[in-house]
């Protein structure tokens, strides 16, 4: 437990002052860490159970989007406002890293492997957030029209 | 309004969405938005390195310009500002000075000071130190080396250089500053250091958004995109790399 609140404050501080970096909103700064760090708790709960990272990454990312489309919704603020400080724990940039490096040093088999994983994450976080987003708007539309036509009639 | 004063504000907007890091599909919308507010039927092509729009109007003139974009950050407030203008647009029919002025104090406005950004991008790289199962010092050491990164990478980047000589040259210095800090403390690991103090400089979002881009069917700018950040990383990937073979024989002796 006390390990799991440890990490959760770093993936906060982590999203919060890499919000301050992508220049946000000061009044969003603290909802956006706090999307960082449940997403980033989600992903390490979901991956020391199943031990499958893009697995884990794509569940995140479902709830990075949802939880940005609630926020947008109650803060009057887009969407991305949440979604881009929220992902920054769980995006793969290191693995990009670590790919090219395994690819220069020489070790061509594991380069390729971390590459095919990387893109995988990258993938697995754009289909989770865009997935969850469109979702909501859509029940968002639907239930908003229906309440319409039932105060119509 | 003018067709031409119309296509410029259309542009303009489209120019500094596209700058600041926007999603292809948003540059489209907001750019034929506000030009049907002002009835000129808008079409565009969007490109991350540029775009080109073709302006229409109702008695059959036509003008069609061409952007160049050169810089490319993330700066969500401005898209978040541009957006709320191109509603007022909508809503409120501004005139073509009024519009200009709006943009210009867009343009113009900083956010967060830059003693602050500095000390956040330290931050970054102390959360995920940690994150990556450092130890404090490594942490600490990380926030040291971001801050002097992220200053020099301000610095080469307003003298104009080339973006990836930018990102080579920041990721060299990482690995330069932790090699020598090893040098001195044996306690350091030196991948939790470096792999900390590159994570600002490493293109996760970039390479995001490029799939993002994707699923919204702009295959093109998602390819760009992709071929972008590939770049950044292989061009911080030569940086460190080439410190690390420079620096390594003089470390272990």
């Amino acid at each position: 437990m006390g390990d799991a609140m440890k990490e959760f404050l770093l993936a906060f501080i982590g999203s919060f002052t890499g919000a301050i970096l992508f220049n946000i909103e000061r009044y969003n700064l603290v909802w956006a860490g706090l999307c960082g760090g449940f997403a980033w708790i989600i992903y390490k709960a979901l991956f020391l159970y199943s031990s499958r990272g893009i697995y884990a990454t794509f569940l995140a990312a479902i709830f990075v989007g949802l939880y940005s489309e609630i926020m947008a919704r109650r803060l009057k603020t887009p969407a991305y406002v949440f979604s881009i400080p929220g992902m920054y724990p769980l995006v793969p940039g290191i693995m990009a890293f670590d790919t090219i490096t395994l690819l220069v040093f020489g070790n061509l088999e594991q380069g390729i492997n971390k590459g095919i994983e990387t893109a995988a994450t990258a993938g697995a976080i754009a289909f989770g957030i865009l997935l969850s987003s469109n979702i909501y708007q859509i029940l968002d539309k639907v239930i908003c029209e229906g309440l319409k036509s039932k105060t119509k009639k | 309004m003018e067709l031409t004063q119309v296509m410029e504000i259309a542009t303009r907007i489209g120019e500094l969405l596209l700058s600041s890091g926007a999603e292809i599909y948003r540059v489209e919308d907001t750019m034929k938005r506000i030009a049907k507010s002002y009835e000129v039927e808008l079409d565009s092509f969007v490109m991350p390195t540029g775009f080109s729009a073709t302006g229409k109007t109702s008695d059959g003139r036509i003008i069609t310009c061409v952007k160049r974009i050169k810089d490319r950050t993330v700066d969500l407030h401005r898209i978040d500002l541009l957006n709320k203008l191109s509603r007022r647009i909508e809503n409120e029919k501004l005139s073509y000075d009024e519009i200009v002025e709006e943009v210009e104090k867009i343009k113009r406005l900083p956010y967060f000071k830059y003693p602050l950004r500095i000390i956040s991008a330290g931050f970054v790289a102390f959360a995920f130190t940690q994150l990556f199962n450092g130890e404090f010092l490594d942490s600490l050491l990380a926030f040291i080396i971001t801050c002097v990164v992220y200053v020099v990478k301000e610095k080469i980047s307003r003298l104009g250089f080339f973006q990836f000589f930018e990102y080579f040259l920041s990721g060299f210095l990482a690995a330069i500053l932790t090699l020598i800090f090893k040098n001195y403390i044996n306690a350091v690991n030196l991948d939790k250091v470096i792999i900390g103090s590159i994570m600002i400089l490493v293109p996760g979002i970039a390479m995001t958004n490029a799939i993002k881009d994707a699923l919204y069917g702009d295959l093109i700018s998602s390819f760009a995109r992709f071929g972008e950040a590939l770049f950044i990383a292989a061009s911080v990937g030569a940086g460190v790399g080439f410190a690390l073979t420079l620096g390594l024989g003089w470390v272990m002796l």
